[in-house]
């Protein structure tokens, strides 16, 4: 590792690490932040990023290690330290209030006091705002409500609101995910602009050009640990690539992989979506794992929700078993799914998979009720045996059926939403982020139940963030960016470079 | 196999419903005690079965109530509707002489207004508080007009005695209240609609991804409180022998109540219907135990009013406690 | 249109102008419609009765458009009126001033205020039932502390004050008018104000920022309370008596304004002057149907109906 650059640095990380129950955020990183340098920070999900900005600005306490302001140990145990140092974190979700206009927004608890008890000097912190603004290049009226404004005007905003707070280091986490073609130039000759005058910015990108386009400074994080460092000049995409990827798989998740897949249990074609999908084709054959990869933003979710029904769609097919899906009224959501066999095991599986307060008994058969009880009378004796029997085929870990789901740990809690809907008879399987906060052993499980599934016939449509996953599990896996779906990886394709590659590769 | 970590195997002694309920019982068996030493006129007959009277005329609009808030919505015009209900029901026993006839009205004008409510909140997308609340003053101002300060009085024996009759020495309502209990039960816990409400209070998101069709069954939920309500108000009309426009005044707050202090929480998911009646009794003892000791009956909406908070603040302190222990 | 047109909006009051136009053309169009039916409604003598019935109302519907703003209700703020009015009277009825009988009001209008807020704030009780329980307490305690009879002989000084006109407007007018312009000032010139709009519309950034919220959430609340309080000044002027329950239902009328007027229950979006106009909007219907001699139930009837129609118009023209 290769470390130029003469002046100090402004804020030195060393050695941090954090840990939270059952997995390793950080391990011992240390990084410098310089400022003038637009330092980029690249990794996967679940590389430790957004954690260690996190650290930087005080929401989160490490476990280990030091952060030094300008040489001298300073101590972030509050979002408010780390602003006195003048550290400023611009996340996807702005904190604006919609109904206030720009000035307000920028001086929200900070506002200049006007003469009267209470009141604000309106003038000068609409004087004060449009100057902030015009030194980032950006005419708006200041008294513009900010629900009226686009999402980069209103990225804008944020970060006059960080500079009014004399931010000297601006961290900005995937500021480009939302913004198109010329917002993106705008925002980048504002962080130039910053760099001129000295910011130190620390900039989270997906997209691996910007790194080139934009970044002095490099560091690439992989499972928590801070694998390489170096300037833009002394390295090539392919090698960031490399650097990002490139973890051992070292259990064997699948044991054997689809030779013949069966008939097209789902097939979409061109389908489109309120939820922004467009002309998304796929199908997936009985006996099959295929996965959908993509970085976060591409669409993944809204197609699976599309699928679902979960989401309205506005366009395209649907077939399920050769019948068409969400075609009439009665038919249409989730309820119209799930009649045809379709499960959905969601991303968010306290919030939207799982009735927490209820028992797993309740939770496991909630999609079954009419199929195990067609006349609607609920036999709690029948409910209960064949709860236990699932219990024991999943191997859930639960001294009772009727143990609240909220106590199971996130392991066992995936196999009571995987359980629903087995016992539903479902045919076709969308899981979305499976082993996501999951310890390693229930990991291996649950893939085995995924395996298990397609050996019966069943057909699985995979979404993961881990590519080693994808390329262990699936047998195929199909590709999105922005939205839409933009490629086929077959088995034989099927490597975490060429996903990487179609998932990256700007329009 | 891997047991995962974090879940211990302690199992809860008592189901929580049970223990619910057994809190409550004790509550009661407090109360009674409290008040028999208080007064001598408590612990007589009459005045037991006048305190269970009371108290079956709350289940009733509660228990549809019930229903309602465990699927975490609310309906404030429960009591504007039986008093709509009942001038309407009223009118058609004087104008016909049918009671059947009346008994169907009042029924369908409950359930009707129960529709519209359930259709404001699953198809207008308004909170049920609001649109339960601007239905109260709707039903209030019909009634009123409708009514115009005029009471209707003298009803057929035969409507009269489901309110103040007797069977083998017991008040009929009494009978109604353990029907419909029964009734209720056996829909909340064994038929799979109530499996679905409980998982729609519990996280309707959740229960919508699971294929429940949440619209179906909120529109169920309003359509029988409001016939309940809808029940009530011939129960009434026979009790009282009377429709006046103000009959439901006083019945907004203590159906709530009663489904509160039973255990329902307004957060929606949790709750029996036992435990309603339960909380019904406990209200109507307070109430009995206060005209009993001669205070002033200007105190009941306040007692009433510090009842409901207490109630709530007690299932969010549980909720917490619970949330804390996970 | 999130292209990267700059925007050059004069002010956000055309903004808003133009994005609720519902309730000026509702007013406009109740204001036309009964001038032709009946005409006995357009007469100076009439607007100026309808601006004494709106007052009270304009007085309640002020503080409820913060606390809607919040996402949050007060069905109590009626039974406290009448609470407080009930108590002033008492005082006047003692033989003591109207200063001391409004502070009095003042008083007990706050500290139901307060516990309004301790509940919803603190205990964090869904504020429709919080305000449910307060409201059965506050009426109770009226019915209580007047046996549930009018307290008369509240001497002249309250109704001389209530009668009077003030460079020939009516006192109630200028109460009103003097609260509005208090409210104005609090909700578009003030910090408190500022703050107010974040607590229903993001209320991690007024964590994020460092402000007391929890202070800002109670206080509108306890302005509900103390508005309350100033409302039972004139209604008890008017009726020349403290009645526990007349303002009863009053909390619903002011609901209605706050809606109608155009703030919604999220996002914290609020607009003052709609609440201004929505209070004349409810004011007008009542007014234009006594004139038709509708009788007093069919109206509340039809100011449900408004709101459900506000309600259907703003849930229509879109949930962005």
């Amino acid at each position: 590792m290769r470390e130029e650059n003469p002046s100090a640095p402004l804020v030195e990380m060393r050695g941090i690490s954090k840990a939270f129950p059952g997995v390793r955020a950080l391990e011992d990183v240390s990084l410098l932040i310089r400022a003038g340098q637009v330092h980029m920070l690249v990794g996967q999900n679940g590389a430790g990023k957004s954690t260690l900005v996190k650290v930087l600005c005080g929401a989160t306490a490490p476990d280990r290690g030091q952060i030094l302001f300008r040489g001298k140990p300073a101590t972030l145990s509050s979002p408010a330290d780390a602003r006195a140092l003048g550290i400023a974190v611009i996340f996807q979700e702005f904190s604006l209030v919609p109904y206030l206009d720009v000035a307000q927004n920028v001086f929200l608890g900070r506002e200049f006091p006007g003469k009267l008890p209470g009141s604000i000097n309106r003038r000068r912190m609409h004087a004060e705002a449009g100057r902030l603004l015009q030194m980032l290049g950006t005419e708006l009226d200041t008294h513009t409500a900010v629900h009226r404004l686009g999402v980069a005007q209103q990225q804008m905003v944020e970060i006059a609101k960080a500079l009014s707070q004399d931010a000297r280091i601006l961290v900005m986490d995937e500021p480009t995910a939302a913004l198109s073609g010329r917002e993106i130039e705008r925002l980048f000759e504002v962080v130039r602009r910053l760099r001129r005058e000295g910011v130190a910015i620390v900039y989270i990108s997906h997209r691996l050009h910007e790194v080139f386009e934009l970044g002095d400074w490099i560091t690439v994080l992989r499972d928590g640990r801070k694998v390489a460092s170096m300037s833009p000049a002394d390295t090539r995409m392919a090698e960031l690539v490399s650097l990002m990827v490139g973890r051992e798989v070292d259990t064997t998740y699948r044991h054997r992989f689809c030779e013949r897949p069966g008939e097209a249990v789902l097939e979409v074609r061109e389908l489109h979506a309120e939820n922004g999908l467009h002309g998304a084709s796929l199908r997936v054959h009985s006996g099959e794992i295929v996965g959908l990869a993509g970085l976060v933003g591409a669409g993944r979710t809204e197609l699976a929700r599309a699928i679902f029904g979960a989401d309205r769609i506005t366009g395209g097919e649907i077939r399920m078993q050769g019948h068409a899906l969400h075609a009439s009224g009665a038919d249409r959501g989730p309820v119209g799914s799930v009649r045809a066999g379709i499960g959905l095991v969601p991303e968010a599986r306290k919030t939207q998979g799982l009735a927490l307060i209820r028992s797993v008994q309740d939770n496991l058969l909630l999609a079954a009720l009419r199929s195990l009880f067609p006349q609607g009378w609920y036999r709690p004796r029948h409910a209960s045996r064949v709860s236990t029997e699932l219990i024991g085929r999943l191997r859930v870990a639960t001294p009772s059926p009727r143990r609240l789901t909220k106590f199971l740990s996130g392991g066992n809690q995936q196999k009571v939403v995987l359980g629903k809907w087995l016992t539903a008879g479902s045919r076709f399987f969308i899981f979305d982020e499976p082993t996501r906060g999951i310890d390693v052993g229930a990991k291996a499980e649950v893939f085995g139940l995924i395996e298990s599934l397609v050996a019966g016939g069943a057909a699985v449509l995979m979404i993961s963030s881990e590519l080693p996953e994808i390329v262990a599990v699936c047998d195929r896996a199909y590709v999105m960016r922005d939205k839409t779906i933009v490629g086929e990886l077959l088995r034989t394709e099927l490597t975490e470079e060429n996903i990487l590659r179609l998932a990256w590769h700007h329009g | 196999m891997n047991l995962s970590l974090a879940d211990s195997g302690r199992r809860p002694a008592l189901s929580a419903d049970v223990a619910t309920l057994a809190y409550r019982v004790l509550a009661v068996l407090l109360l009674c005690a409290v008040l028999a030493l208080a007064s001598e006129a408590f612990f007589t007959a009459a005045n037991l079965l006048n305190v269970l009277r009371q108290a079956s005329l709350v289940f009733l609009i509660a228990s549809g109530l019930t229903l309602v808030i465990l699927t975490a919505g609310v309906d404030l015009s429960v009591g504007a509707n039986v008093a709509l209900s009942a001038c309407l029901a009223a009118t058609a026993i004087k104008a016909t002489g049918s009671v059947l006839l009346g008994v169907a009205i009042g029924f369908g004008c409950g359930a009707g207004i129960g529709l519209c409510n359930g259709l404001m909140v699953t198809w207008l997308r308004i909170p049920p508080f609001i649109a339960t609340y601007g239905m109260l003053w709707v039903l209030n101002g019909i009634t009123y007009w409708y009514m115009a300060g005029d009471t209707i009085h003298g009803f057929p024996p035969g409507l009269r005695a489901l309110g103040s009759g007797h069977l083998f020495g017991v008040p009929v309502p009494i009978y109604l209240m353990l029907a419909f209990l029964a009734a209720g039960t056996l829909f909340t816990r064994y038929t799979t609609y109530g499996q679905e409400i409980y998982a729609i209070g519990a996280n309707m998101e959740a229960a919508r991804l699971s294929g429940t069709p949440v619209r179906a069954r909120l529109n169920l939920v309003y359509v029988l409180s409001g016939a309940m309500a809808g029940l009530a108000a011939i129960v009434y009309l026979a009790r009282l022998n009377s429709a006046e426009a103000d009959i439901g005044e006083s019945l907004t707050l203590p159906p709530i109540a009663a489904a509160l202090i039973g255990g329902t929480s307004l957060f929606g998911g949790v709750g029996t219907l036992t435990g309603t009646l339960v909380g019904s009794i406990i209200l109507t003892l307070v109430l009995n135990g206060m005209n009993l000791l001669a205070v002033n009956a200007n105190w009941q909406p306040l007692v009433t009013g510090v009842i409901v908070l207490i109630a709530v603040w007690v299932d969010i302190v549980t909720r917490q406690r619970a949330e804390a222990r996970a | 249109m999130a292209e990267s047109a700059i925007l050059r909006e004069r002010s956000h009051w055309a903004a808003h102008f133009a994005a609720i136009p519902g309730v000026g053309y509702i007013l406009a169009a109740m204001l036309a419609g009964f001038s032709l039916v009946s005409p006995g409604f357009g007469t100076w003598a009439n607007f100026s009765n309808i601006g004494v019935q709106s007052s009270i109302l304009l007085l309640l519907a002020l503080p409820m458009t913060f606390i809607i703003m919040s996402e949050g209700l007060d069905l109590s703020i009626g039974a406290v009126l009448g609470l407080c009015g009930v108590v002033l009277a008492m005082v006047l009825v003692d033989g003591r001033g109207v200063g001391l009988g409004l502070a009095a009001a003042l008083a007990v209008g706050l500290a139901f205020g307060m516990v309004n807020g301790a509940l919803v704030v603190g205990a964090h009780i869904p504020p429709f039932v919080a305000t449910l329980g307060t409201l059965g307490v506050a009426q109770g305690l009226a019915l209580v502390i007047t046996d549930g009879r009018s307290v008369v002989g509240i001497g002249d000084a309250l109704p001389a004050l209530y009668a009077s006109t003030w460079l020939g407007v009516p006192f109630s007018i200028v109460v009103a008018a003097a609260a509005y312009f208090v409210f104005h000032f609090l909700l578009y010139h003030t910090r408190f104000g500022a703050y107010v709009f974040a607590l229903g519309g993001n209320r991690d950034a007024l964590v994020l920022a460092g402000v007391r919220v929890n202070a800002v959430h109670v206080a509108v609340y306890a302005l509900g309370g103390l508005m309350a309080g100033v409302g039972a000044l004139l209604l008890t002027g008017r009726m020349n008596a403290g009645h526990p329950i007349a303002a009863i239902g009053m909390e619903f009328d002011a609901i209605a304004a706050v809606i109608v007027g155009g703030t919604s229950f999220e996002r914290g979006n609020g607009w003052l002057p709609g609440t201004l106009l929505g209070a004349l909007t409810v004011g007008v219907l009542r007014n234009g149907l006594n004139v038709l001699a509708v009788p007093s139930s069919l109206q509340v009837a039809s100011i449900g109906v408004l709101v459900i129609v506000a309600l259907l118009v703003d849930s229509m023209r879109g949930r962005s």
